[in-house]
């Protein structure tokens, strides 16, 4: 076989299916960063599935013991005690994770640039944003567990006194739950509300934990001495994954 | 036809193709759209009743934003096409999922 010039001929002159090449043009960790990324939407998908069956399984019950409606307890807002603020907060915090995920792909375009100085910056900038979601769902999470939530039971359940003067609530009213509102409802409600955004926040926080340790390689010039910048690239895969999550969870658990 | 043979002429495994940066201007862009749907989800929260369109106004949104993170911040835009069909394809078998366990967990509300 002819093997004269074989260092000119560039890798996308040569026969894609033949073996000794990627059909993709991609490296092989990142293909597989794409792989795993598949099969967690596999794994979220499945979560959110199962929040959906459960849920229209209470979508013909009379109202004592229909699925809780979200904005009739995800209202709080910090320092705004008492009012009456449904999807302000996670709107907030959708907020706070679309701009990370701005500044994680800033910081993979600089890396395209090999600018080291500018991918440390706005990965910096991605970490501190990680780290406002991750307070903000911890805040959700203790006021939701303040109010009663547990995994084996259902206090959110509204009874009709609750229906009639919740339906009259306005955004920004002040509001107060009287123990007459409120009785058990669906069971499974708190517990898949923690399944899902815990495994979301888990998801955030490892993905925090990524971003630090490539940051710190970055800033201690490893991707400059291996010539490219392909880890933050990777990283940013992982974090923007979290973020296309977040999308569905902001969807299902409080939009719907 | 001309390819390498010789292990070590050509190493798949540690090859990183050339990256080359596409500008920030349609990462901005893309930034304003997510937020402005975002911002839309939030007014039509509050200013449409509870109904089942609605909803689907919801998942539809959700859809389009999942386009826009894949796409332009995940760059699925500029690979392969393999690759986007690799990942994207099998992706089907989920709605496929949502359809058929919503069905079923209608049904148990008369099993319960």
């Amino acid at each position: 076989m002819k093997m004269a010039n074989h260092q000119e001929a560039t890798f996308e002159q040569q026969p894609m299916w033949a073996g000794g090449r990627s059909p993709f043009n991609v490296s092989y960790g990142k293909l597989m960063m794409w792989l795993f990324l598949l099969s967690d939407a596999f794994t979220f998908s499945s979560l959110l599935v199962q929040y959906g069956a459960q849920r229209f399984s209470n979508v013909q019950s009379p109202i004592v013991t229909k699925w809780p409606d979200p904005a009739s307890i995800f209202n709080h807002f910090p320092w705004m005690h008492g009012l009456h603020l449904p999807l302000l907060f996670v709107s907030v915090m959708t907020f706070i994770l679309i701009m990370s995920s701005v500044t994680m792909v800033l910081a993979v375009e600089a890396g395209h640039r090999k600018s080291k100085k500018e991918v440390v910056r706005y990965m910096i900038y991605t970490i501190i944003g990680g780290a406002m979601f991750l307070g903000c769902q911890a805040w959700e999470w203790s006021v939701f567990i303040g109010e009663g939530a547990t995994l084996y039971g259902n206090q959110f359940g509204i009874t009709e006194a609750g229906h009639k003067v919740f339906g009259a609530l306005k955004f920004g009213d002040h509001f107060e739950w009287q123990p007459e509102y409120r009785t058990s409802g669906p069971v499974p409600f708190a517990a898949l509300f923690f399944i899902v955004t815990g495994f979301h926040g888990f998801h955030v926080f490892s993905g925090v934990i990524i971003n630090i340790v490539v940051t710190i390689m970055a800033a201690r010039g490893v991707f400059d001495r291996r010539g490219h910048y392909e880890m933050i690239e990777k990283a940013g895969l992982y974090w923007h994954f979290v973020d296309l999550v977040w999308v569905f969870v902001f969807t299902f658990f409080y939009l719907i | 036809m001309e390819f390498y043979t010789k292990p070590g002429d050509y190493d798949a495994i540690n090859y990183i193709p050339e990256a080359q940066s596409h500008g920030t201007k349609e990462l901005w862009r893309t930034f304003w759209i997510l937020l402005g749907i975002t911002v839309l989800d939030f007014i039509i929260y509050f200013v449409m009743p509870h109904t089942g369109f609605r909803n689907f106004i919801f998942i539809f949104f959700g859809i389009v934003k999942a386009y826009y993170i894949v796409g332009a911040f995940m760059h699925m835009k500029y690979e392969k096409i393999n690759l986007a069909l690799v990942i994207l394809v099998p992706t089907v078998f989920i709605i496929g999922l949502v359809m058929g366990l919503l069905y079923e967990g209608n049904a148990l509300t008369y099993a319960k």
